[in-house]
């Protein structure tokens, strides 16, 4: 084993280089994150709601001792019927933007996957939010059928972008 | 406890032992390339801030030999000297000497060296004469015996000890938890080893505040320069006395309170003290005093900036804030002088008639009173006109622990700090009166404006609805937060009870929404939001009806 293992993964390498996602639902699509981003997936924990935030923003908890926002992007990005709501038991996906973590609920829980880098292609201009100047959308991927979007998530986390708030 | 002689010892045996090993290498280097000037400028430089600190502590002897090293080096530098021959075994020597001079310090009861025979070397190198170089078998048995030792002090990054401190917040935090279970359980071992959690975690915390705690004095002795630089640009004479430099405060509140600091004394010399002609004519000493002080009260430190200049005009302050639309003509002539000082703090609030380059540029009070409200400290101001200024800041020892009010709000528990909180109260609507839409209550001969906080913090950012006395049911309680001399009544569904919280501050991304000064955990394990009253009061004026 130790000894074929370098030589499969070198060879993977030559081939392609393999990319982990943890591939999680919004409405009706697959959306993907670079497992590097991510910090850790759990039970969404209780969340205290936060007055004068935008109702996307579901609130703050304590993740670990870190005070954490919690965010929905169904409700954000309205991918989801106004008058639903989300389950009971959810999952947070704890992600690390650039200078702060955030979590992200979703319904399901999220899995890993490997996929290679060369079947992410990039999006079509058009599909990018032209409100938000950042391009999110990293790409598409096709696997076995399914569609994942992929995330560029510090680019989607940018304080302004996501809070829809004003720096003070 | 150790006296603060003996710390400042340490400090500076640390310091100087630092600087002992830096000459050592540096020297090394100038011995393999009498050339590289870097090395050299460096042990001119290490020299110089030897001498300097030395001196400063009454420690002669490395004074002198410091002095000494330090002049021929800066003879090397301007190519007086060459660093070669029979120079570089004295130099070698001498910083050899410094070395175990630095280590005697601690050592009393033991001879120290005696650097007479280098002190004589040394002069005569700076005369260009041939030092008197002893047999090479003594230094030789002296290299044999040399020891390497290392610093009892450590240097440690701020950021390590704010991490620390967010630690042992955290335990605190769990150990309120263990304690509030261990009694619902009531299994008495259980109980004994939450109490003995509760003690080491107590202990722990007062120590890692207490590593963190530095003295005033570290920011004070900063002042002397400055005030100098300020009184020559503004043409003024000011004696500057400090007080309370030993008082001991959190390193990062010292920080933040810097440039509070800074524009405090600039705005006391610029406009508090007068010309030397207009303190002749007003029957004053030519000479202004600006007086820093410190001092602990209760909790707290104290920090004044005290001025005995021309005091400030009220009925100009008055003036001005109709001017600016900041208050009626006709609300200001009710207003009292504190009410009416409380407008300094008003953002770009200037009273400087011309613009100069100290002060008076619009950046005004606003941004002092900012940086303590950060802190959750007060900021204070008294004058009496003709006779000068005292500017207050009253400040929390340690940002770790506060005292703070708990209430509870459509189910959830909030907290506001006791720095803010005047009183509270439980009023039967009949007490309560709607006057221009807004609810007011009479308590101790005082007017004080009430509103729903539940109202106040939902409903967007338009004015609120004019107040109803029918929405009022039943016995209301309420918390009066003071700021800035405003008081505030706040109706909440509940007191709670009177706590010591740790406060997280907020994480970005929701640091944007300044109502909140940052969040505590409960015993319950909840997370609590910490209501800024600052933010709060800002928020009531914006939005009142």
């Amino acid at each position: 084993m130790a000894e074929s293992e370098p030589t499969s993964e070198k060879k993977a390498v030559k081939q392609d280089k393999l990319i982990q996602l943890i591939v999680f639902r919004l409405g009706d699509e697959e959306y993907g994150i670079r497992i590097e981003q991510v910090k850790e997936v759990t039970v969404t924990p209780e969340i205290a709601r936060m007055p004068k935030t935008p109702s996307f923003v579901k609130g703050i908890a304590n993740l670990r001792g870190d005070i954490i926002a919690i965010i929905d992007l169904e409700e954000r990005f309205k991918l989801r019927p106004a008058n639903e709501s989300l389950p009971s038991l959810s999952y947070t996906l704890a992600i690390e933007a650039k200078d702060y973590t955030i979590g992200i609920v979703v319904r399901e829980v999220p899995q890993p996957l490997s996929v290679p880098i060369s079947i992410i292609e990039k999006t079509p201009e058009f599909i990018q939010d032209i409100n938000i100047q950042d391009k999110y959308i990293e790409g598409i991927a096709k696997v076995d059928g399914r569609i994942i979007i992929v995330l560029d998530m510090p680019k989607l986390l940018s304080p302004t972008e996501i809070m829809q708030l004003q720096p003070k | 406890m150790k006296s603060r002689e003996e710390e400042y010892r340490e400090i500076f045996m640390a310091e100087a032992l630092e600087y002992y090993d830096a000459m050592s290498r540096h020297i090394s280097e100038l011995e393999k390339d009498p050339g590289d000037e870097k090395a050299l400028h460096e042990l001119f430089r290490l020299m110089h801030n030897l001498k300097a600190n030395a001196r400063a502590m009454g420690f002669n002897a490395i004074g002198e030999v410091a002095h000494r090293m330090e002049t021929i080096f800066g003879l090397i530098r301007s190519k007086e000297r060459t660093f070669s021959g029979s120079m570089v075994p004295v130099l070698f020597d001498g910083i050899d000497t410094i070395g175990s001079l630095i280590r005697g310090l601690d050592q009393e009861d033991e001879i120290t060296t005696d650097p007479e025979q280098l002190l004589e070397n040394l002069d005569l190198l700076v005369q260009g004469e041939e030092p008197i170089l002893e047999g090479e078998d003594k230094n030789a048995d002296e290299d044999a015996t040399r020891k390497l030792e290392l610093s009892d002090l450590v240097y440690i990054q701020i950021k390590k000890l704010d991490h620390l401190l967010n630690l042992v917040g955290e335990l605190i935090i769990d150990r309120d938890r263990i304690l509030t279970l261990s009694q619902e359980i009531g299994n008495p071992a259980l109980q004994a080893a939450a109490s003995h959690l509760f003690r080491i975690a107590d202990d722990l915390q007062y120590s890692v505040m207490d590593a963190r705690l530095v003295n005033v004095g570290s920011l004070f002795n900063k002042f002397p320069r400055v005030v100098r630089d300020v009184a020559v640009a503004e043409k003024k004479e000011v004696e500057l006395t400090i007080n309370g430099q030993d008082i001991q405060i959190d390193r990062n509140i010292l920080q933040i309170i810097t440039d509070a600091l800074l524009h405090l004394v600039r705005n006391a010399i610029g406009h508090g003290l007068e010309t030397p002609e207009e303190r002749q004519r007003a029957g004053k000493p030519e000479r202004g005093s600006l007086t820093l002080s410190a001092q602990t009260e209760r909790d707290d430190v104290l920090i004044q900036v005290i001025d005995d200049g021309k005091g400030i005009d009220v009925e100009q302050v008055r003036r001005k804030a109709v001017e600016r639309g900041l208050v009626s003509a006709e609300a200001s002539r009710t207003l009292d002088t504190n009410a009416v000082r409380a407008f300094l703090f008003e953002p770009g609030f200037s009273m400087a008639k011309e613009v100069t380059d100290i002060s008076g540029r619009g950046v005004g009070l606003d941004v002092v009173k900012l940086a303590i409200d950060s802190l959750g400290g007060q900021l204070r101001v008294d004058s009496i006109l003709g006779q000068g200024t005292t500017f207050t800041l009253v400040l929390p020892t340690s940002i770790a622990v506060k005292g703070a009010l708990l209430f509870e709000l459509e189910e959830r528990s909030y907290a506001i700090p006791l720095m803010h909180t005047d009183s509270v109260v439980s009023l039967q609507p009949k007490q309560l009166h709607v006057v221009g839409g807004i609810l007011m209550a009479r308590l101790l001969g005082e007017n004080i404006p009430v509103v729903d906080l539940r109202k106040l913090l939902h409903n967007g950012d338009s004015p609120l609805a004019p107040a109803l006395k029918a929405e009022l049911v039943g016995r209301q309680d309420i918390i009066i937060v003071n700021y800035n001399n405003r008081k505030l009544g706040l109706i909440v569904d509940r007191f709670l009870r009177q706590q010591d919280i740790v406060i997280k501050p907020m994480s970005k991304p929701l640091d944007m929404i300044d109502l909140f000064g940052g969040v505590t955990l409960l015993g319950s394990g909840q997370v609590c939001l910490v209501i800024d009253v600052p933010a709060l009061t800002r928020l009531f004026l914006a939005r009142r009806p």
